[in-house]
């Protein structure tokens, strides 16, 4: 286990030095994705002040969502943008190389490209958090929910972008399937907390885990609530556990599409 | 006539092209959805909370309003800038400079033929079941709303096309466009009225949207405020205004762009 995360983390750090050497464009991709998330909170926070306070959600909270949001965004697709590009490797064959590969096969997929935008988005989460936890004067207790949470919720990205993903392997235009699915998963986790009540709350909880990443964890920081911090860590941990198990099955539908594709993306 | 044939012809193909593989459009009606049902399920929510009414506007005009903006989004007019800039990036703009044809309008007809099985489609659909959730506001059934709604929608139409067609023109010297497509997507988002409706702008933000480019590519989503019969006027101005100017910096860039490709053969 440790080797594996030893081999993620040199994989890692391999693909962020390679894409820092084109420095200017890499700076660029940060700073343009940082200010391409502003405008979620300008528009929310727009919102906030037209309809006042709804479902308890005020405009702060809003910053604390897309600061969970993106930073669990950008943690998972700086480590492991190989598993959005999943759908890619299966059609055009890729994919042999990293089931030949003697790593973890999930991990040696995973961590075999780099979203350099995905960093912009990490740069913003840990901005936004910070100003959160400012702005609701958070105490000592609600730092340590605050970093818990930016683990479990990582965790729960991880697993529904695994999930998604791994369609790949049962349709043969899985690219236009697994982008709707990823869609339908990440654009509700950006909303306005207060839009969710009653079955809605439940389906975007249970069935499809958006809430999990942004608006669930800001009720739990703002309410400082260990229960609904339990409640999201082992939604993630089942939803991580089902990813896996659905990722090896899935792994087992491949069929290699035979072009020879050694070294390269 | 030339040029018209051939905006038909790559118009007809593309959408041929749709029609045989529905997963642009699976994908399209899954963001829809994604964004706009969730969207409206939260104004519906705001609006009960605060009495029915919000800044003179019911539920139904703002939400006809976001369902404008979000259909108008599944013409996917700004993946242009994307075009462009794989075309620079491939190399693939040499060959087409090369063609007898002018690159800009090719490109053009390209990106119409592309969105707009999706675009009719989303539209159709989604107009029939807002009309059966929300109903129809009064303001959609004055005698100028039909004609003007058409007027803008193409003024629209052409106006994101040639704000886009500048993005991605950039990639003549900048390479990797996207941090400014990023930019000027999201000023059109906000000032368009997507998340948040043009009649829950505060005034400034208002005034700012009906004189920028970025708002008028969206006036789509003005048609069904009350506002819209005396303001439609000022409104189409405004947009053919921002059309001539921005064709005139489109212009301008491109005949730049032209003389920094070097056409090597081979």
């Amino acid at each position: 286990m440790t080797k594996e995360l030893s081999f993620a983390w040199y994989a890692t750090k391999k693909n962020l030095k390679s894409h820092a050497e084109l420095r200017a464009s890499f700076l660029m991709s940060i700073i343009g994705m940082a200010i391409n998330n502003t405008a979620f909170i300008i528009i929310w926070i727009f919102f906030a002040k037209s309809v006042g306070a709804i479902g308890g959600w005020r405009a702060l909270d809003v910053v604390g969502l897309l600061g969970f949001s993106t930073l669990s965004f950008g943690i998972v697709f700086s480590a492991a943008m190989g598993i959005r590009r999943l759908p890619d490797y299966v059609a055009s064959g890729v994919f042999d190389r990293f089931m030949l590969s003697p790593k973890n096969l999930l991990l040696r997929t995973a961590t075999a490209a780099f979203n350099p935008s995905a960093a912009g988005d990490m740069f913003f989460g840990i901005v936004c958090l910070a100003i959160y936890g400012f702005l609701i004067h958070a105490g000592a207790a609600q730092i340590i929910l605050i970093l818990a949470l930016v683990v479990v919720t990582s965790i729960t990205f991880i697993a529904a972008a695994i999930t998604i993903y791994s369609t790949s392997f049962y349709f043969m235009d899985s690219n236009a399937v697994s982008t709707g699915l990823f869609e339908l998963f990440l654009t509700p986790s950006l909303f306005h907390g207060g839009a969710f009540q009653g079955t809605m709350r439940l389906v975007f909880t249970f069935i499809i885990p958006s809430l999990l990443i942004g608006a669930l964890p800001v009720e739990a920081v703002r309410d400082a609530s260990l229960s609904k911090f339990f409640l999201i860590a082992v939604l993630a941990v089942c939803w991580f556990g089902l990813s896996i198990i659905i990722f090896n099955k899935a792994v087992r539908r491949y069929e290699s599409a035979n072009f020879t594709t050694f070294g390269g993306q | 006539m030339k040029k018209l044939r051939l905006a038909f012809k790559i118009i007809k193909t593309l959408t041929k092209d749709r029609i045989r593989y529905p997963a642009r459009l699976l994908v399209d009606t899954v963001a829809i959805v994604a964004r706009c049902v969730v969207l409206l399920l939260l104004y519906r929510y705001a609006f009960r909370f605060n009495g029915g009414v919000i800044n003179g506007t019911t539920f139904a005009i703002a939400a006809w309003s976001m369902f404008l903006y979000f259909s108008f989004s599944a013409f996917r007019l700004r993946d242009i800038s994307r075009a462009i800039m794989y075309d620079v990036q491939s190399g693939n703009v040499e060959t087409l400079f090369n063609k007898p044809v002018s690159y800009l309008a090719y490109r053009t007809w390209w990106q119409i033929g592309s969105g707009l099985y999706s675009y009719l489609v989303i539209l159709s659909i989604g107009a029939i079941l807002m009309v059966l959730l929300t109903g129809v506001p009064e303001t959609m059934s004055v005698a100028i709303f039909w004609p003007t709604i058409l007027m803008v929608s193409i003024g629209g139409i052409a106006l994101t096309l040639i704000l886009y067609a500048i993005v991605g023109l950039a990639a003549f010297w900048i390479q990797d466009i996207s941090p400014l497509f990023w930019l000027v997507d999201k000023f059109v988002m906000i000032l368009g009225g997507s998340y948040l409706p043009v009649a829950l702008f505060p005034n400034y933000m208002l005034k700012i949207a009906q004189y920028s480019p970025f708002g008028a590519t969206l006036f789509v989503t003005h048609t069904v405020y009350e506002s819209w019969q005396s303001d439609w006027l000022f409104l189409f101005g405004m947009q053919i205004f921002w059309l001539i100017a921005l064709w005139l910096i489109m212009y301008y860039i491109f005949t730049q762009a032209r003389r920094k490709v070097s056409v090597n053969g081979g």
